[in-house]
């Protein structure tokens, strides 16, 4: 009997596929690794309860097949691919929200429910769940609780973690748990270790998420946001600071450098957006006489640093400007026709006040390795997003934003930050982990040990990368060499 | 298709993932597939072929994919690169081989299947084969209940000018367009004659090809095309078009005739002069005259995947409608998401086809309107097929019958 026969026979109300081309769709997250290294999974389930979820595990368990639990794959670290085979565990049609409490701020929901899906939900009753991934209109809660995501709104309203009150997990054997204390609507505890707090961000190592207990907070009356347009670099650093030590606390910081407005200028003509060094975005957001006094009061601190201030509490251009940042990281890929956005060492985080310093390293470590780097990031708290712009056919270029990936990584560990700010260790940054954390790693290992003796839960992420076969070369019969440079737009 | 970075933005506005929540059935896993298969990692197996073909073609992926990827021209290439490996029963190859390669290929016999349609439908045959039940012997109960009323008169494209006071336009009056749905031609060319177009009518024109290039037959496809090209190179002004699934295939001749030394240079002028009827109507130029009817009445508009997603359109016909007295505008939920009619992909798919027709007919239906309009056949009979079934009193009308009714003298 294959895995694939064993499941149909365990998991009544799921589907579960294994043919060729099917499989194949499962190989891959938007990981640059998993683009050269795509690997099947020997069969997929497509859970629709908590108790698929358990039988899965339970039958895995016994058999010490891996399993990778999985939600919307958008994921840029290999974190949701079954890279030593087995079983992928898709949630992604676990999608319901089954109950939103009003009086208690709080969501009851699937894990894979998308994110703007669950605010959009949440509207009509004026509430909200802040944390926003710029992805969040694929991004699944569940991905974002596996993974911690921070997001933009991070700097004010901390990431996933600080909105999960609790969550049910499936545990390697198939035990049914539910952390933050059964059946409990409480907004606080203190009642014994936070079990919440271990499984977010353990990206599926620990156990499947299959039900998350979300806090919840109105939404706020007012919104503005402040755009401030920089020649130096170094300026819009000092811009930051600056705000910070005024006492202002903006719902969002975010910084674009020259390459990235060029991108979103492509994207949409219509923004008219002006070459300069960098672009800093400023949310502020509360009642609107405290909005316009801090938008006002922004603009005010940042002008002396800044080519051209302005600001708008008009929800068009709030949302045209929001939306232009949110597809950035893809639509750097157009700056240079023929070549793709390839996510490696896509994810750092360096103390805010070293970012100016750490986005020249960035261009120096291009220039050297002669690839185009685009990077934005959520400045307020010290994320960057280098986006790499190569050609996918050409292997040279491939080794060589390797060696860039590589770079980086070091980089912000040099610079006293690390290499995943928001998006998660997945496999791809597995292999830094151990100069990352040092001893804290064998911790880590013996509580994954306790809860997974058989190590079937998402294996060769976090921990112990395994050596990938590379599917090279990637030459396609389509399709023009990429151009030699940055489109000069 | 290798810009794809796999990033799953697509994912939640593609119409069969949503349906199915199943990788392979959404934009991402459709290219990936394909990748794969040119790369030389992949076999051609029944299912990618199955997942492939499940596509709709609406193009709301590539509407939202911020790195460029196109789903259209990919699906045209692909489907006629694995038209060879899909297995089909005789009879379907037969059907296949007499619409695609006769029936479609000139109007002349366009025309004449649509004539004995329409004696069909008047002369109680119709009748008789519902009574006695000979549709469902021959599985043709599904495609006869979404047939409109034939009229009895057609348009005939034979070069004729349609006097206007001003600018010129030609007139692209479609297959289907041009017989089952003649009525709007007629009012779509009244349209443009109170708007101020001398409007022209050039012989030789026929199918735009979409079905073809959608259905695996490329170089019939491109026969078509070249046929429209070379009708059209004797007329003046934009090229204007009342179909919005023709409309997004005109406006691809250019792509699908880039790398042909003979016909690029024709194939992009001829696409650069490709309008939609409502690209062409500026809102303030149409004399409206009088309100459609006495009472308010709520409309909606139902976005057609081919202008929406294909071509961008998306205001310009809700400016029109709001150009009308006594029309109440209103959105529905899922406006983006496809009705299932997609060309021919209701015979082909019904079940996903059903699936989305219904969930459409409920986000309609939740509105409360009297009247939804829309601008594409497939969208006119889809919609029109499920409120009959329905028995519901709403009215399912094309923009420029609305337009019509409202311009009259």
């Amino acid at each position: 009997m294959t895995v694939a026969a064993d499941l149909r026979a365990i998991v009544t109300s799921s589907r579960v596929l294994d043919a060729p081309a099917e499989l194949r769709t499962y190989a891959y997250d938007a990981s640059f690794l998993t683009q050269l290294a795509p690997r099947p999974p020997d069969a997929v389930v497509i859970a629709a309860s908590t108790d698929d979820v358990s039988a899965v595990m339970r039958y895995a368990n016994a058999r010490q097949i891996p399993v990778t639990p999985r939600g919307a794959a958008s994921g840029q670290a290999a974190g949701a691919v079954a890279l030593t085979g087995g079983i992928v565990l898709a949630l992604n049609a676990m999608n319901r929200i089954l109950e939103i409490d009003v009086a208690n701020m709080q969501a009851f929901c699937e894990p894979g429910v998308v994110h703007a899906q669950l605010n959009a939900a949440l509207a009509p009753h004026g509430l909200l769940f802040p944390p926003d991934p710029g992805s969040s209109r694929m991004a699944t809660v569940g991905g974002m609780a596996s993974t911690n995501a921070h997001g933009m709104r991070a700097v004010k309203y901390g990431p996933t973690s600080a909105w999960v009150l609790g969550l049910e997990v499936v545990l390697p054997d198939g035990q049914i748990i539910e952390t933050g204390s059964v059946g409990s609507r409480a907004k606080q505890s203190s009642a014994g270790l936070e079990l919440t707090k271990l499984i977010v961000g353990a990206e599926g190592t620990l156990g499947v998420v299959t039900r998350l207990r979300l806090k919840l907070m109105a939404i706020p009356p007012a919104r503005a946001i402040v755009l401030g347009l920089f020649d130096v670099l170094e300026n819009a650093g000092q811009a930051v600071q600056a705000v910070f030590g005024a006492g202002v606390s903006p719902s969002a910081i975010e910084i674009l450098d020259e390459r990235c407005i060029q991108a979103i200028n492509l994207y949409r003509p219509g923004m008219h957006l002006p070459r300069v060094e960098a672009l800093v975005l400023f949310e502020v957001d509360g009642n609107p006489p405290g909005v316009r006094w801090d938008a006002e009061r922004v603009c005010e601190i940042i002008a002396p640093f800044a080519r051209r201030t302005e600001w708008s509490d008009e929800p068009a251009r709030i949302n045209a400007l929001w939306e232009a940042r949110s597809v950035v990281g893809a639509a750097v890929g157009t700056l240079r026709p023929g070549s793709n956005r390839a996510y490696c060492g896509e994810d750092i985080c360096v103390p805010v006040a070293r970012i100016p310093e750490t986005l020249r390293a960035i261009q120096e470590i291009g220039a050297r390795h002669r690839i185009p780097i685009a990077t934005y990031g959520h400045i307020g708290g010290g994320g960057l997003h280098p986006g790499h712009l190569i050609d996918g056919r050409d292997p040279d270029e491939i080794q060589r934003v390797l060696r860039v990936a590589d770079d980086v990584h070091q980089l912000a560990l040099r610079m006293g930050g690390t290499t995943t700010g928001e998006h998660g260790v997945g496999t791809a940054r597995a292999p830094y982990m151990p100069q990352e954390h040092g001893a804290a790693l064998d911790v880590m290992r013996r509580l994954k040990r306790a809860l997974d003796p058989n190590g079937i839960m998402n294996p060769g992420v976090i921990f112990d990368a395994p050596p990938l076969p590379f599917e090279l070369p990637l030459i396609g019969p389509v399709g023009e060499p990429a151009s030699a440079s940055i489109d000069p737009g | 298709m290798l810009a794809c970075i796999r990033c799953g933005l697509c994912l939640t506005s593609c119409p069969t993932y949503v349906l199915s929540m199943h990788e392979s059935e959404g934009p991402r896993g459709r290219v990936g597939m394909a990748r794969a298969m040119a790369e030389g990692h992949l076999q051609v197996t029944t299912d990618l072929v199955e997942h492939e073909l499940n596509c709709l073609v609406c193009d709301a992926c590539s509407a939202v994919c911020p790195a460029g990827v196109h789903m259209d021209p990919l699906q045209v290439r692909l489907r006629s690169a694995l038209e060879p490996e899909v297995h089909r029963a005789w009879g379907e190859r037969l059907l296949r081989a007499l619409v695609f390669g006769w029936l479609f290929m000139d109007m002349r016999r366009f025309r004449l299947l649509a004539r004995m349609l329409w004696a069909y439908q008047r002369s109680g045959a119709r009748w008789l084969a519902r009574r006695l039940g000979l549709l469902q012997l021959l599985r043709l109960d599904v495609a006869e209940q979404l047939l409109p009323d034939v009229p009895r008169r057609f348009v005939t494209p034979r070069g004729e000018t349609y006097a206007g006071k001003g600018a010129s336009v030609a007139f692209f009056a479609g297959c289907v367009m041009s017989t089952a749905l003649a009525d709007v031609d007629r009012a779509t060319i009244r349209v443009l004659q109170r708007a101020g177009h001398s409007v022209h009518d050039p012989r030789g024109q026929g199918c735009c090809g979409a079905l073809h290039a959608h259905g695996g037959d490329l170089p019939r496809a491109l026969d078509l095309a070249r046929a429209n090209i070379a009708a059209f190179e004797s007329t003046d002004g934009p090229i204007v078009v009342n179909s919005a699934g023709c409309g997004a295939m005109l406006k691809d001749y250019a792509h699908h005739f880039r790398d042909d030394s003979q016909w690029s240079e024709r194939a992009r002028s001829f696409s650069a002069r490709v309008k939609d009827l409502s690209e062409v109507l500026s809102p303030k130029s149409l004399p409206v005259s009088r309100p459609i009817d006495a009472r308010h009445v709520r409309v909606v508009y139902q976005d057609a995947c081919h202008l929406l997603h294909a071509q961008r359109i998306s205001r310009q016909p809700r400016d029109l409608l709001r150009r009308i007295p006594g029309v109440e505008l209103t959105e529905i939920a899922e406006a983006g998401l496809c009705c299932g009619s997609a060309g021919v992909y209701n015979l082909t798919n019904p079940v996903q086809s059903r699936q989305l027709q219904q969930r459409k007919l409920d986000n309609v239906l939740a509105a409360d309107p009297r009247l939804v309009v829309t601008a594409n056949p497939g969208c006119l009979l889809q919609l029109r097929g499920g409120l009959a079934e329905r028995n519901s009193h709403v009215k399912v009308v094309h923009l420029a019958e609305l337009l019509d009714e409202a311009t009259m003298p």
